[in-house]
């Protein structure tokens, strides 16, 4: 009997438990758990994603990446280096207080300080000064007129603090602390597990419908598929593995998200390196390799050649662009011949161990054996990958680039001779796109600015410094019960308009 | 017996030194660095070289250890450069679910392989034998991320009892449970089988026989004692087996145990944390090891009585 009881009692117990299921509570499944919620010292995607939903910034992105306002309610540009913020006013903290310039001030100067060493001290790296007006209006100045501003502001490195909170958590903000204006408040963290997010009933516009949220890090990809089947999670807002999205599209228990990504993956070229100097090479190299194929056998057909150095979803990609050089081994061959390697070549392929691109690269490599240059392929740790190549590597690279969503951040790192040494792998030097690339970047005049970066685009397509690859899909999936979730192209979603059905 | 003990404690103190060093090296000498991983490719030099300087890597290596070995002498191993927060935080909250796995995970490998070899002996060369064999072979043979996926569909999606992952319920921890043990089991199921079948044929065996006492008491007194021992040191080198092991296991059902903690750590580069979970795993193999060979004093009074003469 005394046994009876105590069954009954456990299974009363985990009755409760399953309880705040009915309210409504969002589970999400991430690959990896957060690293911490200070926005200012994280650079993974996976804390990006929950530090979305409990900051803001002063301004943001929409779904089609557009610059939309947050807490900034307008601005302007009284002349080339000087931006006003107007801020939203009776915007609240999660701790009660009130919002001003001042703590976009105190959150700007903690990136730029080299003593927190934030990952997203590049973004801020154009500001000169920040000057606080009144309490509502900010003036921002920069060090030389700098275009993509605004799209640095979106970003979640960026994001704006409270300076009583962070004080007040010490070492200890991030992991036991994170307080910001957003629709949902930290409640707790599990680390290595998960996160837990409340609504915030005090949200400048106004209370979220969902009254919990929990992100999870799952690492395993069936797992993750296992949970969202067996009810245990309601929302992959990322990384669905591609070999198991054409089944679960067609299951209509299941809804399902596509969007093209902001990044690219690439082979770059030293063109230090002999031949990669030759031009007639570089273009014979691009020429030779079917990228629709390494679409269809890697990302199981969710991507698309690339049409260029930028993602479509990037502001400035050309959109009237064609996928840049399709596959013509004849042509490559021919290349091959009028630069003198009519017997092909010795190269090197560098990559790291992740399957995607240890896979292109496999790929690439029996595409270049039949145009007769012979690749060996080389696997490198990921961080011993970025310091070689960026030191110049004795070879090809596999890297992705995501950029920050402006053309500047996916053209200039990459390609300026500034960057020689750093972002600029190729090594690869040329005035007229250096000049091009800085006129892109000084004019506020956001459709001369396209113009350039058109130009731009043709240029690095032609000089092609590396073999254009893939431009892969974003996919996600939930079950039946989320209603309007919308998957945006850098990869983190607000959840704020989300709700759910039971 | 105490005096021994104590030895042996002592023991530890020059293999936990060396394994300070080696892991230190290392982590050190290996390619890239935190920096490098923090900032990502669009970094430039100077972030790296600032970042680092915070992190404090640009001190020579010596001087690096010297700072390490002194804070750990004082229970410090530092701060995780991915998360900011101290080390030895992140080892203990993530260590009781790791132990509480390896834990159960040895109980389980015992409770089913230890009769399941007993059996199979006293059948020996029977359908049972054949049967018992067969399945410690298959329990020794099949990956066990394998095992995981085929037990999560099977009871999280065909037969929808228990969750496929997270530590929140007792219910989260039984097919980790299996997964862990299931290699143990079978190594401990053909380890008691062949012991038995050794002490089967002793004398001392036959001659108790002999005296008339029942067969029940003969293999639990007087067989079983004996062959407890090999099994013991199996189970002991297996439970340090099993504590590196728990990695494959915490991935797959997503527990954040300590082994999951290292692994993302080693992939981040992240230098204290690494070193701080390796020691932590050092100081647990040497502990479990000690407390295997007392346990033998405990089963054997012959050693027992080597360890009175040692001292």
């Amino acid at each position: 009997m005394k046994k009876f009881r105590s069954v009954l009692l456990a299974l009363l117990l985990i009755g409760v438990f399953c309880l705040p299921a009915f309210a409504s509570e969002l589970r999400l499944a991430q690959v990896a758990d957060i690293s911490s919620l200070d926005p200012h010292r994280v650079s993974d995607i996976y804390s990006a994603n929950v530090i979305r939903q409990v900051y803001s910034n002063l301004v943001q992105v929409n779904e089609n990446m557009e610059i939309v306002p947050d807490l900034a309610e307008s601005w302007e540009n009284p002349d080339d280096l000087t931006w006003i913020f107007h801020l939203r006013k009776g915007v609240k903290f999660h701790n009660g207080e009130p919002f001003t310039a001042a703590d976009v001030k105190f959150s700007m100067e903690r990136i730029k300080d080299p003593k927190t060493a934030s990952p997203g001290a590049t973004h801020l790296k154009e500001v000169q000064s920040i000057e606080v007006l009144d309490d509502n209006t900010l003036k921002l100045v920069t060090k030389r007129p700098y275009a993509p501003m605004l799209m640095s502001l979106t970003r979640y490195e960026t994001s704006i603090l409270n300076e009583k909170a962070v004080t007040e958590a010490g070492a200890d903000y991030g992991s036991k602390a994170a307080v910001g204006t957003g629709p949902f408040k930290f409640v707790s963290w599990s680390r290595g597990d998960k996160v837990t997010l409340e609504k915030f009933d005090g949200y400048f516009r106004g209370p979220a419908s969902i009254d919990t949220v929990i992100y999870r890090g799952i690492p395993e990809d069936a797992t993750r598929l296992v949970e969202l089947e067996s009810g245990g999670i309601d929302l992959i807002p990322g990384n669905f593995p591609y070999q198991e999205f054409a089944n679960i599209k067609q299951n209509d228990k299941y809804l399902t998200y596509m969007t093209p990504a902001m990044s690219t993956l690439y082979m770059g070229l030293n063109t230090e390196v002999k031949p990669f100097g030759d031009k007639k090479v570089r273009q014979a190299m691009n020429y030779a390799i079917d990228k629709q194929a390494i679409v269809d056998a890697i990302y199981f057909g969710f991507g698309a050649p690339s049409k260029g150095p930028l993602s479509p979803v990037i502001w400035g990609a050309d959109p009237s662009r064609q996928p840049a050089y399709p596959y013509d081994p004849e042509k490559a061959k021919a290349l091959l011949k009028e630069a003198g390697y009519a017997d092909g070549f010795d190269m090197t392929i560098y990559s790291d161990n992740r399957t995607e691109r240890r896979s292109a690269a496999e790929l690439i490599q029996a595409f270049l054996s039949e145009v007769g240059v012979r690749a060996k392929i080389e696997i490198m740790e990921w961080s011993a990958l970025l310091s070689t190549s960026a030191k110049g590597i004795d070879g090809a690279f596999m890297l992705g680039w995501t950029g920050t969503g402006d053309a500047d951040g996916g053209l200039t790192p990459l390609y300026h001779s500034f960057n020689i040494g750093a972002s600029n792998r190729f090594r690869y030097k040329n005035p007229e796109l250096d000049a091009m690339l800085e006129k892109g970047t000084a004019t506020l005049d956001q459709e001369a600015r396209k113009k350039v970066y058109a130009e731009a685009q043709e240029l690095i397509v032609q000089e092609c410094p590396l073999v254009f690859m893939i431009s892969q899909e974003l996919l996600a999936a939930s079950t039946k019960n989320v209603k309007g979730f919308l998957l945006y192209p850098n990869m983190i979603s607000p959840l704020y308009a989300v709700t759910l059905t039971k | 017996m105490l005096r021994y003990f104590l030895k042996r404690l002592l023991f530890l103190i020059p293999v936990l030194l060396g394994v300070s060093i080696v892991i230190f090296v290392i982590v050190h000498l290996a390619p890239g660095d935190p920096a490098e991983v923090m900032l990502g490719p669009s970094a430039t030099q100077e972030e790296i070289t600032n970042l680092r300087e915070q992190l404090g890597l640009t001190k020579p290596l010596y001087v690096q250890y010297g700072i390490f070995l002194t804070n750990a002498l004082k229970g410090d191993l530092g701060r995780s450069i991915k998360t900011n927060a101290p080390v030895v935080d992140e080892i203990l909250e993530r260590f009781p679910v790791t132990l509480t796995l390896a834990i159960l995970g040895m109980i389980f490998a015992i409770a089913i392989g230890l009769p399941l070899g007993i059996l199979a002996a006293l059948k020996q060369n029977t359908w049972v034998d054949a049967l018992a064999s067969f399945f410690a072979l298959v329990g020794f043979s099949i990956p066990n991320f394998w095992v995981g996926l085929m037990l999560m569909l099977l009871l999280s999606i065909y037969i929808p009892i228990l969750p496929s992952s997270g530590f929140d319920s007792w219910k989260n921890l039984i097919m980790p449970t299996i997964v862990l043990g299931i290699q143990t089991m079978a190594v401990i199921a053909r380890m008691t089988r062949s012991s038995m079948l050794e002490v089967i044929r002793q004398d001392y065996v036959r001659t108790a026989k002999a005296k008339g006492i029942s067969d029940r008491l003969v293999l639990t007194r007087h067989i079983l004692s004996n062959v407890m021992i090999p099994v013991i040191t199996i189970a002991g080198l297996y439970f340090g087996h099993q504590l590196g092991g728990v990695v494959i296991t915490e991935t797959i059902f997503s527990i954040p145990g300590l082994g999951r903690l290292i692994v993302d750590a080693i992939r981040a580069q992240d230098y204290p944390v690494v070193q701080g979970g390796v020691l932590f795993f050092a100081l647990c193999v040497g502990i479990v090891n000690l407390l295997v060979d007392l346990l033998y004093a405990v089963l054997d009074p012959r050693i027992k009585a080597q360890y009175r003469a040692a001292k």
